[in-house]
């Protein structure tokens, strides 16, 4: 992005204070926020919340608060910490958001990194964190806090209470009229308005410098990309530390959203039903925690009860999957959808506070496709959504027709604030993105900078494929990718998880490096799914060695395989697989006591089954050693058929 | 460290002998109790403790001795008045109704400052209605006090111990007492619990402005918690002090230990 191309722009409002001042000044008394607190959702009109950030905007102003300084907040979602948020912004301040649950020593790396001269905490346990480093070549000036639990008894001059700050801001604002209106049109598109702090999972965390044009442009992203209704209600749960809430933070000020808080964050799941939430959006945890609770609520329920719940959560999926992979329900099922949606649909949609739901994204990690299958057969529908903290939001599910197994469809930035967005993908299979408002870098990290960039393009460090449809699969992080003797990289990873989404596999292995020319998987069944599925199928076993081996289970294995290899580009695909004959077990140490597959291991114990996947031998017979509990060995003779997945060329 | 030189003394026991039958369960017990401390009184089982308790709170009447609650004297005052004068309670058992929701049972502990009647209740007049809204506000700020929101609304005999112990403080707090004893509110809990009822009892003490009693079995907590301690053997008070003096006390590690 180029500064004079942002700012020759003829829009109006351009930062994030112009956008929250224009729509203080349209919806002045209509509700803007709103948080339960003593038992009632405490409303805030757009004027009260204009008036709040001026407040404290003017508070810090007082307290020395310069233009392009940083403020760090704190703390869970509460309308205070957006009004710190704007107050900071409003002020010319660069804005630091902190996960609430880091710890001491990550506080001071950022605070010293950000060079923040104040902290905002919502509490005492983050007060009382800064305490623990206070002194630690430190230039906070201020420690202002707003919840004064517990506070009663600290003395010290580096504390002030919100309210305090605020009244402080207040006599100011008395006194200078207009300074903070002046403030506001001091503001500029490229300003710096946030320094996102990335978790860091290799080495220290990196601050992603985020301008106000780059928060409008992931805004407008998403409004052009949906219709989103003005005065949706908004429930904010993702954690402010993460960029995306401020996207839907920014949306809020554009659409409107009624913004709405939880009253704790024990309490998330009755308060989205309270205000019949109709924008969520969640990891896919909190998506399965939804999920289970209706689950467990229907074990417990009566036979009659489970069998009507379950009869009408098929129909809804039949429904759900003709809408969402255009597979086609006979008319039977629709003349049934009424039915269902009536008897149970309908209902559990209410009991989970979804029946006003019309937007639903799930991001942050893959969500499973039962996860998927679950809210579409309700009727949610439940989208995905992808992007990173440098360059935003890359794509979504859009429209009604997409596949659980993608991310969606490349967003539009918005022509005023840059050019389209463009991607390619590079020789390692990593996605580079150019284009919308930019990578503006990582704040003081030069070299960091230059290395996430080539001749122009931003290197996001992850494998996609594009699908013909124009439909986006994220694969792996390409450092995880491995090649095969042909040279070409496949995602092992990506593979193992999507075949372990299937209710029918507990575990999988990708095989394949450079001395193999493509790539073959073992399949581990579950043995209590699979079990089931014969039963009803009349397919008599004895054994799991018996059960996994049937020709009819391989046969349904391989609709999965065929599933996963759709997602995969040719020579990614799982050519052959072999269902193990035995289930992988900790205490034999070929998993970790977290299931995580011990890979060198396996590979060595089975490797003449390996061998006689890649000489193409159809089956394969070998003697193992089994150790038993009690210590004793034994030789056992096993078979195992190997199933080739993918016929004809390589 | 504390100190109690010019903070008023709020309840003070003198000379209290309680006995059932030929079994002297009390034997000139004197207490008292200041504004600003948390005052724990501590001994073996059957040392007295909760018949102490039950004098102060009155549900036994002492044989003889003087309770005074804010310079006025209230032994033979019955229960009730005693509530309303601002003496709450915690049980040592779990007394609430099981039946009813948290909100219901905290409500139920403001039930001595409401004004209206079952009749005027019954028609609902525009001032009941106010009442009820000035009375919940109270109770919503206990619940937040004791962060019970996410079970406002779940029926108490479905919740476990530590919570149920919590609804009880609650419904306490809800008399907006002057003086609140608490009877082993930590019997029976986890670490956790405990670390969050100690919490609330310093919180109590600190914010509320509330004096507190409390009986409790668990030292550490009530050598941490507590401005000062007083030990009960067999009816008798052997020492009373700080905490770090009562560590030291001779008698009070006889007593504990049963050294000669």
């Amino acid at each position: 992005m180029t500064v004079s191309d942002a700012e020759s722009r003829k829009i109006a409002v351009d930062t994030i204070p112009k956008c929250l001042r224009q729509g203080a000044g349209r919806w002045g008394d209509r509700v803007y926020m709103r948080q339960k607190d003593l038992g009632i959702w405490q409303r805030y009109s757009w004027n009260d919340v204009y008036d709040q950030v001026r407040a404290v905007s003017m508070g810090l102003m007082r307290l020395g608060l310069k233009r392009g300084e940083s403020v760090a907040i704190i703390g869970e979602n509460t309308p205070e910490l957006f009004w710190a948020d704007f107050g900071i912004l409003c002020a010319g301040g660069k804005m630091v958001c902190l996960y609430p649950d880091m710890t001491p020593d990550e506080m001071l790396y950022i605070l010293q990194h950000a060079e923040a001269v104040f902290l905002i905490a919502e509490d005492q346990e983050q007060v009382d964190k800064y305490l623990e480093i206070r002194g630690q070549s430190l230039d906070i000036r201020k420690v202002i806090y707003w919840d004064d639990r517990g506070m009663w008894q600290y003395a010290d001059d580096v504390l002030m209470a919100f309210k305090d700050l605020q009244e402080l801001g207040r006599r100011h604002h008395a006194e200078h009229p207009i300074l903070f209106e002046e403030n506001i049109d001091a503001g500029r598109a490229s300003d710096i308005a946030m320094l996102s702090y990335t978790s860091g999972t290799t080495g220290v965390p990196k601050g992603v410098v985020l301008t106000h044009n780059y928060l409008l442009d992931n805004a407008y992203r998403v409004l052009r990309a949906n219709s989103l209704k003005p005065f949706t209600q908004y429930l904010s749960y993702l954690s402010p530390a993460w960029v995306t809430e401020h996207f839907f933070m920014s949306i809020g000020l554009l659409l409107p959203f009624i913004y709405n808080f939880p009253e704790e964050p024990e309490t998330v799941l009755s308060n989205i039903r309270e205000i019949g939430a109709e924008a969520l959006v969640f990891g896919p945890r909190q998506w399965e925690s939804l999920a289970a609770t209706v689950q467990f609520k229907m074990n417990a329920a009566g036979l009659l009860r489970r069998k009507i719940y379950a009869a009408g959560l098929k129909v809804g999926m039949k429904i759900a999957r003709e809408r969402t992979v255009r597979e086609r329900a006979g008319w039977g099922w629709h003349l049934l959808h009424p039915l269902a949606e009536r008897l149970v649909l309908g209902p559990i949609r209410d009991n989970l506070g979804l029946k006003k739901t019309y937007f639903a994204l799930t991001g942050g990690a893959p969500a499973a496709p039962e996860i998927f299958n679950f809210f579409h057969a309700l009727g949610v529908k439940l989208r995905n959504v992808y992007g990173s903290t440098e360059m935003g939001l890359y794509t979504q599910h859009m429209g009604d027709q997409f596949d659980p197994a993608t991310m969606g469809r490349w967003y539009l930035a918005p022509k005023e604030i840059g050019p389209p967005l463009e991607w390619r993908i590079d020789d390692d299979g990593g996605l580079l993105i150019r284009g919308g408002s930019g990578f503006a870098g990582y704040y003081k990290e030069p070299e960091a900078t230059r290395k996430a960039q080539k001749d122009g393009w931003f290197i996001t460090g992850d494998a996609i494929r594009m699908l013909d449809n124009g439909e986006l699969v994220f694969l792996d992080r390409v450092k995880d990718l491995k090649r095969l003797s042909t040279g070409h990289l496949f995602p092992p990873q990506y593979i193992e998880m999507r075949l372990r989404f299937s209710p029918y596999i507990k575990d999988a292995m990708a095989i394949g490096d450079e001395n193999k020319d493509f790539v073959a998987a073992f399949v581990i069944i579950d043995a209590e799914n699979v079990g089931q599925w014969a039963e009803r199928a009349n397919i008599t076993y004895t054994s799991f060695a018996d059960l996994s081996q049937k020709t009819e289970v391989c046969t349904l294995i391989q609709q999965e395989v065929d599933r996963l290899n759709r997602l995969l580009d040719k020579a990614s695909q799982v050519k052959r697989f072999v269902n193990l004959f035995k289930e992988l077990d900790p205490d034999e140490a070929e998993l970790t006591r977290t299931r995580k597959l011990r890979r060198g291991l396996l590979e060595k114990r089975y490797k003449s089954l390996i061998d006689a996947i890649y000489a193409g031998l159809e089956t394969f017979e070998t003697e193992v050693t089994v150790r038993y509990r009690d210590g004793r060995q034994g030789v056992m003779k096993m078979f195992a058929r190997i199933n080739t997945a993918v016929q004809g060329d390589e | 460290m504390y100190l109690h030189s010019g903070d008023p003394i709020v309840l003070k026991a003198t000379d209290i002998n309680l006995s059932f039958g030929k079994i002297k369960v009390l034997n000139n017990v004197s207490l008292e109790v200041r504004q600003s401390e948390v005052l724990s009184v501590i001994g073996p089982n059957g040392a007295g403790k909760t018949s102490l308790m039950n004098c102060l709170s009155g549900f036994y009447r002492p044989q003889s001795g003087r309770v005074e609650f804010q310079g006025q004297e209230i032994t033979g005052v019955p229960i009730h008045k005693r509530a309303a004068l601002g003496i709450a309670r915690t049980f040592q058992g779990i007394q609430l109704f099981p039946h009813m929701s948290v909100l219901g049972n905290v409500m139920a502990g403001r039930h001595v400052r409401m004004r209206t009647n079952c009749l005027q209740s019954f028609s609902y007049w525009p001032w009941v209605q106010r009442e009820e809204v000035a009375h919940r506000e109270v109770v919503e700020e206990i619940i937040d006090f004791l962060d019970m929101e996410f079970i406002r609304d779940s029926i108490v005999g479905e919740l476990g111990y530590g919570l149920r112990k919590r609804v009880d403080l609650g419904r306490a707090l809800a008399l907006e007492p002057s003086l609140l004893i608490m009877d082993e509110p930590m019997a029976g809990m986890n670490v956790e619990e405990k670390e969050d009822m100690a919490r609330f009892i310093l919180d109590i003490q600190e914010y509320r402005k509330i004096p507190v009693i409390l009986v409790e079995h668990d030292m550490e907590v009530v050598m941490d918690i507590s401005n000062r301690v007083a030990v009960l053997e067999w009816g008798h008070m052997i020492a009373a002090g700080e905490p770090r003096e009562i560590r030291v006390n001779p008698k009070v590690i006889n007593a504990y230990l049963g050294e000669d």
